[in-house]
């Protein structure tokens, strides 16, 4: 193989001695400038559409207000001002961390963001981690002979599971361990508790037990999740054990189990790594369904209360949070790519 | 007396399918005995990698059907054994080297698990003790710097290093027997010398046994003692690899022989499979001379002129994605090419040959310097003289359309900027079909229902739809099988007979251009080395390079003059 690596005539190359200097930190910047653009193309989209939908002073007024109620609340928030100048004070405001005040309560539209937004964390982490242990090895082993008959059997199952709706699981689920057999309670949300385990007199760890109340919610959000990974899983994993390196490494006398988890599953695992990615960004808008079935304090369920009611700094404030928060997970998606894929790993000057 | 190593009798062999059973080995018989390198040289299909796979018995058990025939293995009995005693002597006592260096190493790992992961298995050693031993296999397989490849990805090495990785690993459990399906096939000419010497050594050193699965009569002549010639599932001559190849008594032997371009007088017609095979029952010596065609040179003006011809990559970009550094794959080529003629460009994988082929069709455009075609850039050919340059790719597997009928694909050059209706666009495609030797009933079938030299003619038959006076053909035979190749090559010249066709034929087969071209220019390193009359550059290179190259293509002559 031949390389002749050539530089060009010193005047193409100015922008290379800038991005020389930089660096490594060439790609972050990059992230950076993705992140402002999005954030502001979001910020700008919503707000202009969200004055559409409706007058918020009608919202905060009550359906009996008197047209002077209207025009002193409309004056109070500044909402009778031309609508461009609206969107200037906002965007100036955004500018310095302010976020504006929920129409509804007073409150700090952000603060009142960030104080759900745990809840959404916990019960998306939770029910990813479900799925993932769950679906990484069923897939693997589905995939692994995927031509049995007892493979072929659980692959129709989990088919038509993925055909049944997640908020039809959750209300099976509901049925089936809160009303029929009592075990779980099928509403609402409680912050695990913390156990002083006393080892001596004096010494005692802390352990955080984790609330019943999360189990119905984490599971049925899971339910939905777990079939279409381990389809893509049980895929992958076929299609590696056709590659030429399986039959290298039967040649050199690999058992099946070698096979299957150090040479199949980690190549299996990169086309799995992109779904997990969709699906927990997707997660990050709050399961607004499954928020509501089961009464969770999530952004999800402040979404839909926030949208009734037409409380657009809270609606802003949701979008610009979900925003960051869905780039974020596709950032972490592309690095965990260059983790388990060597190729992808660009390499080092 | 010398020790057998394996052992196969009347070997018979199905595989199941829903269509039913297909007979992939009918009966055969062979023996390898203690150090012996032996040969199985067939075409695609032939059953010469099911024989390999079925050594290791790493053919899927519920697809196939073994009726008769027992293989015997170091005196293991391979067919009664189960998958766990089977694992014991795979990569044990019988390893194997495969053909595709690329797709045979697992991606995701380094090529240290991949070693030591075998030696770990079947000898009795600490995991500090396999470091030890696969570095000084790799050692041995004289890569320059072991350390680094043990630590490397695959993605990191070139084929050849791979293939020494694969090397490395057959050997590392000193094994009895080695199975090499194609070692050599994907790789460079001068790699795959020094592979097959490298093989060819370790064996004789180590007093291995290797069993040789290849395509090419010429890497057989160099490496193997004995050589059994496979044909539809049967052995149908073996013997001495001289005695096999300078005296062949199997029709089809010969018609493999003489479809080979070495030693054939140049533009000659060369011999097909096929028509030999029609020809007699098999068994029998059919002396068929081979007529000596004559050629009409007919050289006119030059019609293709490269000055400083360049071509650069961006190699890395800047912070607002601007290149600014870049590699060069085509660096200042000039070169000429007369009305009529054929100019051979040779070189080996990167030397920059394809990147040249697509800026004459305009696929790439040239960073420095012009092509002329008629002493016009060919920027500024207006649509229908640009016509008169089409381009053959390689591949006819992955370069058709696999959902469009053969006359779509014969005849869509002609619906660019017009709109000709079906019925005329279909008769076209059938004078066509009859032009490349394919039968005009076919020209609704689709590409899958070809046999690969078949989709070649249907690559020709493309390019040749709107009268092209040009033809760039891009390694258009090294897909095919040797015979097919011939039919290939047979085609081409008389295409350029009947229609003064003028070709620039990209190669990297030293002896099919020397078949081919009227002059030759050799590409090293993204420049052209040599260039001038392909009997004199081929017979009496000036430049080290050609040298090398001459040196290192596989020669059934030069093969038993040593």
């Amino acid at each position: 193989m031949s390389s002749t690596a050539e530089t060009v005539p010193p005047d193409a190359q100015s922008g290379g001695t800038l991005g020389s200097l930089m660096g490594p930190l060439v790609p972050v910047l990059h992230q950076l400038i993705r992140l402002i653009v999005l954030l502001f193309t979001v910020t700008t989209l919503l707000f202009f559409m969200l004055r559409l939908a409706g007058d918020p002073a009608l919202v905060l007024a009550g359906n009996d207000a008197t047209p002077q109620q209207l025009e002193a609340i409309r004056a109070q928030y500044g909402l009778d001002k031309p609508l461009v100048i609206q969107y200037f004070n906002y965007m100036g405001n955004l500018a310095q961390g302010d976020f504006g005040k929920s129409l509804a309560s007073g409150e700090p539209a952000m603060g009142k963001v960030l104080t759900m937004l745990p809840a959404t964390l916990l019960i998306a982490g939770l029910a990813m981690a479900f799925s993932i242990i769950v679906a990484i090895p069923l897939g693997a082993w589905l995939g692994f002979k995927p031509e049995r008959a007892d493979r072929r059997s659980v692959s129709g199952v989990i088919f038509v599971c993925q055909g049944v709706p997640g908020f039809v699981t959750a209300l099976i689920f509901i049925q089936v361990f809160a009303v029929n057999l009592r075990w779980l309670p099928s509403l609402g949300m409680e912050w695990g508790t913390i156990i002083e385990w006393a080892i001596t007199e004096t010494l005692s760890i802390p352990i955080p037990v984790p609330s019943k109340t999360w189990i119905l919610p984490a599971a049925s959000l899971a339910w939905f999740l777990m079939p279409s990974l381990t389809r893509v899983v049980a895929a992958n994993t076929a299609e590696a054990m056709r590659e030429d390196y399986i039959r290298t490494a039967r040649a050199g006398g690999a058992s099946a189990a070698t096979l299957l988890w150090s040479h199949a599953l980690p190549n299996a695992l990169l086309g799995a790594a992109a779904l997990i990615g969709t699906q927990f960004a997707f997660l990050m808008g709050g399961a607004v369904i499954t928020e509501t079935i089961f009464a969770w304090p999530g952004i999800g369920w402040l979404l839909i209360e926030a949208t009734q009611t037409l409380d657009f700094p809270v609606v802003q404030s949701l979008a610009l949070c979900i925003a960051t928060l869905v780039f974020a997970v596709n950032a972490l998606t592309d690095l965990s790519f260059q983790f388990l894929d060597p190729r992808l790993r660009t390499k080092g000057n | 007396m010398v020790k057998t190593v394996v052992r196969i009798d009347d070997l018979r062999l199905e595989f199941l399918s829903q269509a039913g059973p297909f007979e992939a080995l009918k009966g055969i018989s062979l023996e390898i005995g203690e150090g012996e390198i032996v040969g199985v040289v067939g075409e695609s299909g032939s059953g010469k990698s099911v024989t390999a796979m079925n050594l290791l018995q790493l053919l899927p058990r519920t697809k196939i059907n073994v009726p008769t025939g027992s293989i015997s293995v170091l005196g293991h009995d391979v067919q009664a054994m189960n998958e766990r005693q089977l694992q014991a002597i795979r990569g044990g006592e019988i390893s194997m080297i495969f053909q595709e260096p690329m797709t045979a190493l697992n991606p995701v790992l380094r090529v240290k698990n991949q070693i030591d992961d075998v030696i770990l298995r079947h000898r009795h050693v600490t995991p500090k003790e396999a470091e030890q031993i696969s570095l000084k296999l790799l050692a041995d397989t004289k890569i320059s710097d072991p350390q680094r490849v043990y630590e490397s990805f695959p993605h990191e090495l070139s084929g050849g290093m791979r293939q020494r990785v694969m090397i490395a690993m057959a050997f590392s459990c000193s094994p009895k027997l080695i199975v090499a399906d194609e070692p050599t096939t994907a790789l460079d000419v001068t790699v795959q010398a020094q592979i097959l010497d490298l093989l060819k050594e370790r064996a004789r050193d180590t007093k291995t046994s290797v069993l040789l699965i290849t395509h090419d009569l010429a890497v057989v002549a160099q490496l193997c003692d004995r050589v059994y010639v496979m044909y539809k599932g049967e052995f149908v001559e073996n013997g001495k690899t001289s005695d096999v190849i300078g005296n062949p008594q199997h029709v089809y032997t010969r018609a493999l022989l003489n479809s080979l371009p070495e030693g054939k007088a140049p533009k000659s017609r060369l011999a097909t499979v096929s028509a030999a095979m029609l020809e007699g029952n098999t068994g029998e010596v059919i002396d068929e001379p081979i007529e000596p065609v004559t050629r009409i040179a007919r050289t006119g003006d030059t019609i293709l002129k490269m000055q400083g011809a360049t071509v650069r990559y961006p190699k890395d970009y800047n912070f607002f994605g601007r290149p600014v550094s870049f590699h060069t794959a085509v660096d200042h080529v000039n070169l000429e090419i007369k009305e009529g003629e054929t100019l051979a460009l040779v070189g080996e994988s990167g030397c920059g040959k394809t990147s040249l082929a697509n800026a004459v069709v305009g696929l790439n455009l040239l960073s420095d310097g012009a092509i002329l075609y008629r002493d016009k850039n060919i920027l500024d050919l207006n649509e229908e003289t640009l016509r008169e340059i089409q381009i053959v790719f390689q591949d006819p597997q992955s370069s058709l359309d696999p959902r469009w009928p053969v006359w779509r694909i014969m005849t869509e050059p002609l619906t660019v900027g017009k709109s000709p209706g079906k019925s005329e666009l279909r008769d076209r495609a059938a004078d066509l079909c009859e032009m490349v030797g394919l039968e005009n009933s076919q020209i609704d079938r689709l590409p899958h229902e070809f046999s690969g030299g078949q989709r070649q003619r249907i690559a020709i038959g493309r390019a040749l739809s709107v009268r092209p006076k040009l033809l760039v053909l891009d390694e258009p035979t090294s897909a095919l099988d040797v015979s097919v190749q011939a039919q290939i090559l047979n085609l081409l010249l008389d295409l350029q007979d009947e229609h003064g066709l003028t070709y620039l034929f990209i190669s990297h087969d030293v002896s099919v251009v020397k078949h081919i071209a009227d002059k030759v220019a050799v590409m090293f390193q993204s420049k052209v080395v040599e260039a001038g009359d392909s009997d004199q550059v081929l017979t009496a290179p000036t430049h080290e390079y050609t040298r090398t190259l001459m040196n290192a293509v596989p020669s059934l002559n030069r093969a038993f003059a040593a």
